[in-house]
């Protein structure tokens, strides 16, 4: 087992950075995709496993159009949104219909453009499956949660009679088995989609594999919720959080009076505190995740992985990373970012003793870079794992 | 003699291999493997530049060779390829990269300090009227539900309030826009068993006025020049512009922060939260200004209006000693506030008071 490095330097990717903001200032943001190419190439180049780096390949020129409308579409949607929310809404289910053609697209175009040691990688799923991972699947959720609506709806009145207890009783039962199921069909949607992109995904003529179980994530998910139970109960036990709150902050309506003082001052450190407990829970399900997907992820039947990324860790790199970024008003976000790489890769582990030496690049046709950006200005999560 | 990696076309495995250049601008790779390869330097293919990112050459047939010695290469590419690597010189010159700070740091000041509000003011009131009902038709119901209680104010006194705004005060915005409906609600709100005297405004031209607002308000001008306040916010547009300026930030974080890992826009998050009630302070000065003049005008007194906020605030500090709650009104801490400093509200009341005192409707 070898870990995967990463040899940029915060400094180096700041110069980057900078320029790339500053040349997408001067050209009002046509810049932006050019800008993203370099910032990939810079990451992707400088992880390496054993000698041998990644690769991005993508042009700014690929992804232009595809930035276009995308910046088109969200500026549409924003528009609409504040004119009439109606309108808003179609737009947002025309979006949720294309949402998993998107995924599609940008996952061949992203694997299609990567490359590790001179041998691209390569996605070949079906968009049929997309379809029924992303669409088909939360439509069928819905509609059952909805049709437990309706029978709880008509059957409540008729018992309501009979006695209260029972009803709690009935209703605390009801209610919990809602939230399992609720975690259950998330750890199901997580098993299909991350099989569905690892069992479709080439590097070169090598085929990727993997067996994962919804039980196992559902397992995950149960102890982070156990887990976010104690920060939750230390909350309400400070009882002055909620009452102290300014409710402007709950709503802008445009108040008078100035009489807020204190809640300002706790509210802004009870912001950090709050977040380095979210962070520690996202952590601990974040690295618990990629531990049993990474152990369950094979190469041609031979070459295995693993993560050793520890929640504390994680949690820790993205906490004073938040705090860096907000000091510097963002300044720090090159060094930030680069820090959380390296500690992702350096955790992330290789067999390679079999060799890479034969893996070939397989042809096929090129892909439109469309999906990458439109879901990218939605800012959709479509990112591979590695 | 440059050292680097060979790949054959389109595969991982990588042979030691060696590239030399002579002064006619010919190339020579010599691969481990005995195989050689030689042509013209300037018809290869080389990637640009990006950091010490190692640079690769692709040659005629496809295969590629891979090197970290990315000075060498820029060296023999300065004479035999075509000039190139422009961002490169760019971010590799320290005085670039100073220019580039300053430039982003004062096009992000600017554009946040002005740009955003500027653009979104124009934005707001592009927008048809009807728009300000839809984005408040949810608010007065949310606020009835989880927020305020029904006014014990009794009927006459409620029906005199209303009475004169509607005859008096209301129509002192028909001037500035005439699709705006006002409706005064009366309602009680509550929070830690304190009374908070207060009154808001919705887009909508909604407004509420508090139980404990009207107890504290010792004559009707004191009322007038606080409802004038509401609707300065209505008339100007802030919650709309708030809408709108949101969107912005939201935009920019995200452009910024490129990749969209999350980590730049959880960071920004409290950022967006600082410039938004920045925003709002800026909207807070503008109202007051709309009430000072609509004052003037309705020969009311400006003062009034400092009066009320003074013992508004008075009374709020000593519910706080009372039920022990600690105020912290430093300064710095009037940064985060929404609301702008009462001192250069009071004077900017005194201001308009003296105007009012000559008699003057309109005041500099």
């Amino acid at each position: 087992m070898e870990a995967l490095r990463f040899n940029g330097t915060g400094s180096e990717y700041f110069k980057i950075w900078i320029v790339n903001i500053l040349l997408t200032i001067i050209t009002l943001g046509i810049y932006y995709p050019w800008a993203k190419v370099r910032n990939r190439r810079y990451f992707y180049a400088n992880s390496s496993l054993g000698g041998r780096a990644f690769e991005y390949h993508a042009t700014g020129k690929q992804l232009f159009v595809g930035f276009l409308i995308g910046i088109l579409f969200f500026a549409l949607y924003t528009l609409l949104g504040q004119v009439n929310p109606r309108i808003a809404g179609v737009v947002l289910i025309i979006f949720m219909l294309a949402l998993p053609w998107l995924i599609w697209r940008s996952l061949m175009f992203n694997m299609r453009v990567t490359s590790f040691s001179n041998v691209h990688f390569s996605f070949k799923g079906k968009l049929g499956k997309v379809y029924i991972i992303f669409l088909l699947y939360p439509l069928l959720f819905i509609t059952i949660i909805a049709l437990f609506g309706v029978i709880a709806s008509i059957v409540i009145p008729i018992i309501k009679d009979i006695n209260p207890a029972i009803l709690a009783m009935v209703g605390s039962i009801v209610g919990f088995s809602g939230i399992f199921v609720y975690l259950f069909f998330f750890a199901f949607i997580k098993k299909s989609s991350t099989e569905y992109v690892i069992n479709n995904s080439y590097y070169g003529q090598g085929t990727f594999q993997s067996e994962l179980e919804s039980k196992r994530f559902f397992i995950i998910f149960l102890k982070t919720i156990g887990i976010s139970f104690i920060p939750m109960i230390l909350l309400v036990m400070s009882a002055n959080f909620f009452t102290k709150m300014n409710p402007e902050i709950l709503s802008y309506t445009g108040g008078t009076n100035g009489f807020v003082g204190g809640a300002e001052l706790f509210f802004i450190v009870a912001y950090f505190v709050l977040l380095f407990v979210v962070m520690l829970i996202m952590s601990y399900m974040i690295t618990r995740e990629r531990s049993y997907i990474y152990d369950n992820i094979v190469l041609d039947d031979t070459i295995t992985f693993e993560s050793t990324l520890r929640a504390r860790d994680l949690a820790w790199v993205m906490a004073s990373n938040i705090f860096l970024i907000f000091l510097t008003l963002g300044l720090a976000f090159p060094w930030a970012k680069v820090r959380v790489t390296r500690l992702m890769l350096e955790n992330t582990l290789v067999d390679t003793e079999f060799g890479f030496d034969n893996y070939i690049t397989q042809q096929e046709r090129a892909v439109s870079a469309l999906g990458d950006q439109i879901g990218d200005a939605f800012d959709v999560d479509v990112g591979v794992a590695f | 003699m440059i050292e680097g990696k060979w790949h054959p076309k389109g595969s991982a495995s990588q042979s030691d291999a060696e590239l030399s250049v002579n002064d006619l601008g010919r190339y020579v790779i010599k691969v481990e493997n005995g195989t050689f390869y030689r042509g013209d330097f300037s018809k290869v293919q080389i990637s640009e530049r990006l950091g010490n990112v190692k640079r690769k050459i692709t040659l005629d047939d496809g295969s590629v060779f891979v090197t970290e010695n990315n000075n060498a290469i820029d060296e023999i590419s300065k004479e035999y390829q075509k000039a190139s690597g422009f961002i490169h010189y760019l971010e590799t010159h320290l005085g670039w990269i100073a220019v580039a700070l300053i430039i982003t740091i004062i096009t992000a000041f600017s554009f946040f300090k002005w740009g955003v509000p500027w653009t979104s003011e124009k934005i707001a009131h592009a927008l048809p009227s009807e728009t300000n009902r839809v984005i408040s038709s949810g608010t007065m119901r949310f606020l009835d539900d989880y927020i305020l209680e029904e006014s014990n104010l009794t009927k006459e006194i409620q029906d005199k309030i209303s009475k004169h705004f509607y005859e008096k005060i209301a129509p002192l915005s028909v001037a500035d826009e005439k699709q705006i409906v006002y409706t005064l609600h009366f309602r009680s709100w509550s929070m830690n068993n304190i009374q908070i005297p207060n009154a808001l405004a919705l887009p909508s031209g909604d407004i509420i006025v508090t139980d404990k607002f009207i107890e504290l308000s010792k004559n009707q001008e004191e009322i007038d020049s606080v409802l004038l306040h509401e609707m300065g916010h209505v008339v100007h547009r802030h919650g709309l512009e708030m809408m709108i300026e949101g969107t912005f930030i939201t935009v920019a974080v995200m452009m910024i922060s490129g990749d969209g890992s999350g980590i730049g826009d959880m960071g920004m998050g409290l950022g967006s939260a600082l410039v938004s009630s920045s925003y709002s302070r800026g909207h807070e000065s503008e109202a007051d200004l709309y009430a000072f003049k609509k004052m003037l005008l309705a020969h009311i007194n400006p003062k009034s209006f400092s009066t009320i906020m003074n013992r508004i605030t008075a009374y709020i500090s000593t519910e706080e000693n009372r039920t022990d709650i600690k105020s912290d009104n430093s300064t710095l801490l009037d940064y985060f506030s929404s609301h702008p400093t009462t001192q250069k509200r009071v004077e900017l009341a005194n201001h308009y008071s003296e105007c009012f005192k000559e008699g003057l409707t309109v005041c500099k």
